[in-house]
């Protein structure tokens, strides 16, 4: 079994590791900007050990800062893009501050603003200070009002108040009563927002979840609000927030809150909605980046899957109840999947619901990430219940074609079978349709006269583009011409598509053709002269054409590991030549630059051959 | 006089010439290797990332080694078999500060072991366990450890500590390799 699994074991010194940590403390980071990626864990510490700020370098924990209080969240950001680039700026946020570290130096606290008091506490409270109320009938009366406004907005200090006997309260307010100033905030999550570029170093702000139910958006340099948001009408707390897009172009913030809803809320929006209620709290919230469909997994044992406008899609049953979950793209092999760790000590692996792999790590994984650590890229991590550190690497072979071991083949699909989603018939649909069984006849005459007069006049415009186009094409001058070309695919065979366009208003062009000039010994043209049909005054025509590379028998090796992504040489051009009917010489001309064959598309075969031919080379020879 | 004249006059008058593959993962020193092992005024000064391979070759006495440096990156990895047939020995060069990669080291080696093209062909594996200098660096012989090079049954082996960037251990190693392919190919006297 284990020669079946996708996933290589690291080793991990497991003694000196004890980690007690949230989901939200975690962060890859490329702390010294080496490349060498580091994970940071905010740890609650254990017993007499405060909280810490944990790095580790691969497995080996390198070096740790106290923190003031219990972490819950930690991000890593880019501020500036100047080059060279600058250290990421690490993020720590606790109940009513975040701290902002450089190098692992503290340099920053940001406070959250105050939230204003409510009117009508404020009222109560400058009765209460006034000493001629201060008997214990009129306290009576003034707290009774203080508990109806509901608790969740009430301050600090009328909450204590209220805790109190009334003996204590009148000693309270002789001693020394003020005006309640302000509610202390409290941050509930930490988030990042691309500004501009969703290059991976590219400038984020920082975005804060407050108990309160807004969202703050930082500015990156100043760390003063960019923006504030209500995250929706009712009032609801932020749990756990994943952004998709940028700042400055659009964004989407999608929140899962304690009260089992999703909320959403949008760039330019100073309220946010609702987007869906789950029947059961959320345990875990993401966010597929490639179509924006939202994955929640819940109490009540499923993850579920809804589309960004929050309609169900699928709602899968886990057997266990689920601990936590984390993304898992596969870049190379163009998937994403979803992990789910259970109380069974299994992680799962689904692709929408097909369960894809299994990972069993025979304690609770209470943390789980996937991301870049060190120099690999693929690295699951894992911090069990017990609050050891597990590292597993996604093997560079590992497909998801197959299922592996431990995964039984996903349910047939007839069980799945949606019926048809046909609308409603509709009044105003009912109306139509009668009108139109009355009125057939007149319909049909009333379109058909219509239909001959947009072709009388279709063909009328064409005879003139046409009568204009001859003499238009005497006068010689051709900028109302255009030529554009495509190149598409990794080769040896490109599929390149020629736009000709008519860039004149009135005139049509007629007895153009297109001829491909390329070395026979480089490129192969699959047709390489297109007759070109007359093109309409603004009309554009498109042309695909298939061009191969050729090689010869014997590759230079060196061909194959031209790079990728630049030009192949001066071999590489191919001329597209516009010719008008009766004229010698061609109206425009373009030069394609062909991009180099994707040395993995190379035909294996004659590499192979190649290889043979030369084997004789290759053998030991003794001269003397 | 440069360690290659050094290990040519060691090898005898005869000319030889061998294929060396120099595999490893990415950022392991292959390049940075085979830098330190040209002569001095042919050594360039900074090394980028190698981008799909590179051969050297050297030229002293009776030996000429060409040595294929094929890129460690992930994305070139599934290259590194079409160059398996030609070899005539081959250098795996090991990160031993890399301890999270060992795992991916070793997966590396075990695929490379076992290609058709490699499987059963009694040609000599040197494992330079690189970068002995870093801090935290494993012993060459947790390295063989790690790797499971103890079962290789079908190669002769030898696993080395080095510093390639200064050039420490690489002599060594050489050498090793040097009189595996002698014992392989020259009548016995
Ligand atoms: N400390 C130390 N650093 C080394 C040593 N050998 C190489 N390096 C460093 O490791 C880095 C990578 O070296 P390269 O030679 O480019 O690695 P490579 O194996 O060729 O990598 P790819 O070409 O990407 O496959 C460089 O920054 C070297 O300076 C060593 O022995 N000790
Ligand atoms: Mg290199």
């Amino acid at each position: 079994m284990t020669s079946m699994s996708r996933w290589l074991d690291v080793e991990v010194g497991t003694d000196d590791i004890d980690l007690n940590t949230l989901p939200s403390n975690l962060a890859l980071v490329d702390l010294q900007n080496d490349k060498d990626y580091k994970l940071l864990v905010a740890d609650f510490g254990k017993g007499e050990e405060g909280p810490k700020l944990k790095v580790f370098k691969g497995t080996m924990q390198t070096s740790d800062i106290l923190l003031p209080e219990l972490p819950l969240g930690i991000v890593g950001f880019y501020t500036s893009e100047a080059i060279p680039r600058s250290m990421p700026i690490i993020a720590v946020a606790f109940s009513s501050a975040v701290y902002l570290y450089r190098n692992m130096k503290f340099f920053y606290k940001y406070l959250l603003p105050s939230v204003d008091l409510s009117v009508h506490e404020m009222d109560v409270w400058k009765q209460l200070i006034n000493s001629e109320n201060q008997t214990p009938e009129m306290i009576t009366i003034l707290q009774e009002n203080l508990k109806a406004i509901p608790p969740k907005i009430l301050s600090l200090q009328s909450q204590n108040f209220l805790a109190l006997t009334l003996d204590q309260q009148l000693e309270y307010l002789e001693q020394a009563a003020e005006l309640p100033m302000w509610k202390p905030p409290e941050i509930t999550c930490i988030s990042t927002l691309k500004m501009n570029s969703i290059d991976q170093y590219s400038v984020s702000c920082l975005v804060v979840g407050t108990e309160d139910g807004y969202i703050i958006i930082l500015d990156p340099q100043t760390f003063t609000t960019l923006s504030q948001a209500k995250l929706c009408p009712m009032k609801k707390t932020p749990y756990r927030m994943i952004t998709t897009g940028l700042y400055n172009v659009d964004y989407r913030i999608t929140v899962a809150s304690r009260e089992k809803s999703v909320c959403l809320l949008k760039r330019e929006s100073t309220e946010g909605r609702i987007l869906f209620n789950t029947e059961e709290h959320i345990i875990s919230i993401e966010v597929i980046t490639a179509d924006e469909s939202i994955i929640v997994i819940c109490t009540d044992n499923t993850m579920s899957c809804y589309t960004k406008k929050g309609k169900k899609q699928w709602c899968v049953n886990l057997e266990h109840r689920p601990i936590s979950m984390t993304l898992v793209p596969v870049l190379h092999l163009g998937v994403t999947l979803v992990g789910v760790a259970l109380t069974s000590g299994h992680v799962h692996f689904y692709e929408g619901k097909a369960r894809l792999d299994t990972l069993f790590v025979r304690d609770v994984a209470s943390v789980m990430r996937f991301g870049r650590l060190g120099q690999e890229e693929h690295v699951l991590i894992v911090v069990t219940g017990s609050g050891n550190l597990m590292l597993k690497i996604l093997k560079r072979t590992a497909d998801f074609n197959s299922s592996a071991a431990g995964v039984e083949p996903a349910p047939s699909a007839a069980a799945g079978h949606k019926p048809w989603l046909i609308p409603k018939k509709s009044k105003l649909f009912l109306e139509q349709s009668a009108r139109e069984r009355e009125n057939a006849v007149p319909m049909h005459e009333a379109f058909q006269l219509e239909l001959n007069r947009l072709r009388l006049l279709a063909t009328r415009t064409l005879l003139d583009a046409h009568a204009k186009s001859e003499n238009f094409m005497g006068v010689g001058a051709m900028e109302p011409i255009g030529l554009t070309a495509e190149v598409e695919g990794l080769g040896p065979v490109f599929r390149v598509t020629l736009f000709v366009e008519n860039k004149s208003k009135e005139r049509a062009v007629a007895g153009l053709a297109v001829l491909f000039h390329a070395h026979t010994a480089h490129y192969r043209v699959t047709n390489p002269y297109i007759k070109v049909p007359l093109i309409s005054p603004g009309g554009k025509l498109k042309f695909p054409t298939k061009i191969e590379e050729v090689f010869e028998e014997n590759i230079n090796p060196d061909v194959f590991f031209r790079p990728v992504t630049g030009q192949a040489g001066d071999r590489a051009l191919v001329k597209v030549l516009l010719l008008k009917e009766d004229r010698k010489r061609p109206v425009l001309a373009a030069t394609v630059q062909m991009p180099p064959t994707d040395p993995m598309m190379l035909p294996f075969e004659k590499i192979q051959s190649g290889y043979q031919n030369n084997a004789v080379d290759w053998e030991i020879e003794r001269k003397n | 006089m440069g360690l290659l004249d050094k290990l040519s006059t060691w090898l005898g008058k005869g000319r030889m010439e061998v294929t060396v593959l120099v595999l490893g993962l990415d950022n392991s020193g292959k390049s940075t290797m085979l830098n330190t092992l040209r002569p001095p005024e042919q050594r360039a000064q900074h090394l980028m990332p190698t981008v799909a391979q590179n051969h050297d070759s050297f030229q002293s006495g009776g030996v000429s080694f060409t040595a294929w440096d094929v890129s460690g990156a992930p994305r070139h990895r599934a290259l590194w078999e079409r160059h398996y047939r030609r070899a005539h020995a081959v250098i795996f060069v090991v990160d031993s500060a890399d301890h999270l990669r060992l795992v991916v080291a070793r997966e590396e080696l075990e695929l490379m072991l076992a290609h058709p093209d490699m499987c059963g062909r009694r040609i000599p594996l040197l494992v330079f366990a690189n970068k002995c200098d870093a801090p935290h660096a494993l012993a060459p012989m947790q390295i063989a450890a790690v790797l499971g090079l103890e079962r290789i049954t079908d190669k002769p082996w030898h696993v080395c500590a080095s510093i390639a960037l200064s050039g420490a251990g690489l002599a060594d190693g050489v050498a090793w390799l040097a009189r595996q392919i002698r014992d392989a190919h020259l009548p016995k006297s």
